[in-house]
């Protein structure tokens, strides 16, 4: 098919366009048609970000989010990769274990979120598990995915030329491995972003979830819109930094 | 594989079944684990058994699934509408199709506490919520569908003179058709979860709601068998729907 | 299959044009480009009514494109194409029918919908469709497969399911893609010799892209040869043959005698595309 240049511009710039319509239609909106208790222009969310910033304990509260993510996301990678590798690299386990753990894997974590509170409190601990329980699976499924693709004919190749256990593992197994791994961490990302968020919103007392309840109960939609945008942008850049990566380290890999 | 190998699979998933509900009742002999975190088995199951048999849940039960069938009738009009419009240009969907897939990828339980401002602690909230979430599935789902159906079926048709409907009704359509119904599936499904953590952060009735109250009044085995009964429900919704989906895609191939 | 058979009038002798491609060229990309390939360079032929033509050359020279702008799914970059006439603007349901070489039946639909479907696309009218249907399944042999799916068909049969579907249409031409490339060699055999005799009995005039030098020589009554891209006529070969082509034509030495002269044509065609595939890439 013959590529149309002519009166059409580049898609990039045509969403862009896209955004910038929809923003304005929201400013103009809102500021003239909307009633300020629930609704504020985009102009007022703006403004409202340096409020955010300037409150030291807003500011903390999100600090420790980033600072639960990360430590759920470390641990969901540990954890799922480990127990995936344990899994995956025996048909048998993998027969019988997997399917456990796939029906955990479909249960409805929100029901447990309560649960988790209990048992950890309503500090960083229970929200770090909460991530946990929600990254591990991904991770886990991806990493005996990964396992799975091995080609018998490679391994029985090293072997045959001698390889010992310890050189099969780090000559194929392991760099076999790094596309799944790093596709498992992208998955695993965005799963520990929804458990530690939703986490933090449940626990009204404390942390991110105080203040989105404060500000909701309080009808300051600027603060709210502010302080969800902030959080929306880290989780953006977190799972970005986590596609890109991916995407790099499987550049050597044809499949 | 060996029918021995089945069997033996067999036992040790029956195995792990089993050592967790002895390790669940030995946690909970007198001294052990606090019964306020983990209540025995048998009261939990007596509770469980309980919700099947009083109408004790309807209540809430039927909040839970107004909400979730509204949230997915609104995300499913809603998303095969955009979808199939967008399709129509292959331009369009070089702009849209990233933006969607982009959008797609913010946690969308953030817009949970606008919703709360916007609707309020009622049903509102949790059906904006459950159409937010379950909108994304079906509209990519819908692009896909329409927009890559293979090019020699609509070649074909074309060169025995279809014209637009026709070509519509007899190609795309039927084509587009399993992508479409997987997009359906995820968009049921995960309304319905998503509708369980709204209700868990913040409601006034509904499932989540009921778990979240026991939970503060502290009546464990309680709220233990009401999570059971949340948990097979979401395995039965899921069941249904994927068999729905399979039939779905059998009777158009 | 129906044994009633008429012989075709062999070669071209005092028969009416039915098409007229003129001087038609096709290329991608504007003049200046670099990355612009010409796939067809003033390829000009008339057809008679009643004949097979096969088109036959190595990869990427345009005879798929050619056939294609015959049946209206492309527009020349250059010339034109008329049809009993009428210069071609677009599909020509009426007028002409296609088989593809990929399978281009409706996987939702059976064997018979499918036929049926196919004139619902040109306009048939809805009552005439069944027995019109019956008729072209029965012509090729699939009377019993009506109201199968395609998924449970072989290759072969699903060729011939979309011949019966191209039937159906009753049109007076048929455009036939490599219908038969994606088939082992002996069911290609078989069913060349099938649509031999059918196309015997209907007297339809056909276009037929190969590959397969003897696929060509068994069945046309002239088989063009078209050169490495930008593709140009090299020659025509003219089949005296008549029509239905018997098993004992295949072995042959007039066959044989045939195939080895569109070996010579060719053989330095495909030699020039191989050089030529390591820059550009292939247009079909």
């Amino acid at each position: 098919m013959t590529e149309r240049k002519g009166p059409l511009m580049s898609p990039g710039i045509a969403r862009l366009l896209v955004i910038l319509a929809l923003v304005l239609l929201w400013e103009i909106g809102a500021r003239y048609y909307a009633d300020p208790l629930f609704l504020c222009p985009p102009s007022q969310a703006v403004g409202a970000l340096q409020h955010i910033f300037a409150d030291p304990k807003i500011v903390n509260a999100i600090r420790v989010t980033i600072y639960e993510v990360v430590v759920a996301f470390l641990m969901s990678v540990a954890v799922g990769m480990s127990v995936g590798l344990a899994v995956g690299l025996h048909g048998f386990t993998k027969q019988s274990i997997l399917p456990v753990i796939l029906l955990l894997y479909a249960t409805p974590q929100a029901t447990i979120l309560p649960l988790f509170v209990l048992s950890f409190g309503i500090g960083p601990a229970a929200k770090i598990a909460f991530g946990v329980s929600h990254g591990i699976f991904p991770v886990i499924v991806t990493t005996v995915a990964g396992v799975q693709n091995l080609r018998q004919p490679l391994l029985t190749a090293a072997r045959s030329m001698g390889a010992n256990r310890l050189q099969v593992f780090n000559a194929i197994i392991f760099p076999h491995m790094i596309p799944s791994f790093f596709t498992g961490m992208r998955l695993g990302m965005t799963s520990v972003l929804l458990g530690v968020l939703l986490a933090e919103l449940y626990v009204s007392t404390a942390g991110i979830g105080f203040y989105t309840r404060l500000f909701a109960e309080s009808f300051s939609p600027p603060d709210l819109f502010a302080l969800i945008a902030v959080l929306a942008a880290i989780a953006v850049t977190l799972n970005e930094l986590c596609r890109t990566a991916e995407r790099r380290f499987s550049r050597w890999h044809a499949s | 594989m060996k029918p021995q190998t089945r069997i033996a699979q067999r036992f040790v998933q029956l195995g792990v079944l089993v050592a967790i509900l002895v390790a669940w009742y030995w946690a909970t002999l007198p001294g052990h684990v606090n019964q306020l975190l983990l209540p025995a088995p048998l009261p939990v199951f007596r509770n469980f058994w309980i919700l099947f048999t009083t109408s004790s849940i309807w209540p809430d039960l039927f909040v839970t699934v107004r909400e979730w069938i509204t949230a997915f009738l609104i995300a499913s009009i809603s998303g095969c509408t955009l979808g199939y419009v967008i399709s129509r240009s292959a331009y369009a969907v070089r702009v849209f199709d990233p933006l969607l897939a982009g959008l797609y990828s913010i946690p969308a339980i953030l817009l949970f506490p606008l919703y709360l401002l916007f609707f309020g602690l009622g049903p509102g909230s949790k059906i904006a919520i459950g159409t937010t979430i379950a909108f994304f599935p079906i509209v990519l789902n819908t692009i896909a569908g329409l927009a890559y159906v293979d090019k020699a079926y609509i070649t074909a048709a074309k060169s025995m003179g279809a014209n637009d409907f026709q070509m519509f009704w007899n190609v795309m359509m039927p084509a587009a058709f399993p992508v479409v119904l997987t997009g359906l599936r995820l968009g049921c499904i995960v309304a319905f979860l998503s509708i369980l953590g709204g209700e868990t952060i913040s409601s006034l009735a509904g499932l989540g709601h009921r778990i979240v109250s026991l939970a503060e009044n502290m009546e464990s085995a309680q709220m233990f068998g009401n999570i059971l009964f949340a948990v097979a429900m979401a395995f039965i919704i899921n069941g249904v729907v994927s068999f729905a989906e399979a039939r779905g895609r059998r009777g158009m191939q | 299959m129906n044994t009633e058979v008429k012989t075709r009038s062999a070669g071209v002798s005092g028969a009416e044009t039915v098409i007229r491609i003129e001087g038609v060229s096709q290329a991608f990309g504007a003049a200046g480009d670099p990355r612009r390939v010409v796939a067809l360079e003033s390829a000009s032929l008339d057809i008679t009514r009643g004949e097979l033509l096969c088109l036959i050359g190595p990869s990427g020279c345009g005879k798929s494109t050619l056939l294609n702008i015959v049946g209206g799914l492309a527009s020349p970059t250059t010339g034109r194409v008329v049809i009993d006439g009428q210069p071609v603007r677009g599909p020509s349901p009426q007028k002409v029918a296609f088989v593809f070489q990929e399978n281009t039946l409706f996987p939702w639909r059976t064997v018979i919908d499918n036929v049926k479907l196919g004139m619902a696309f040109q306009g048939v009218d809805k009552g005439e469709r069944e027995g019109r249907a019956h008729e072209s399944l029965k012509a090729v042999g699939l009377a019993e497969f009506a109201h199968h799916y395609p998924a449970q068909l072989s290759g072969g049969m699903k060729q011939r399911a979309q011949l019966a579907r191209a039937l159906g249409l009753q049109t007076e031409i048929l455009l036939m893609d490599e219908p038969f490339a994606a088939l082992d060699e002996q069911t290609r055999m078989v069913l060349g010799e099938d649509l031999s005799v059918l196309l015997a009995r209907t007297g339809k005039t056909i276009i037929f892209v190969t590959h397969s030098l003897v696929e060509a020589v068994f069945l046309a009554d002239r088989v063009a040869v078209l050169t490495a891209r930008p593709g140009k006529i090299k020659k025509i070969i003219n089949v005296e043959e008549g029509h239905p082509r018997k098993s004992n034509f295949m072995t042959s030495p007039k066959l044989g005698a045939l195939r080895n002269e569109l070996y010579a044509l060719l053989h330095d065609e495909i030699r020039k595309t191989m050089t030529q595939r390591g820059e550009g890439g292939e247009h079909a």
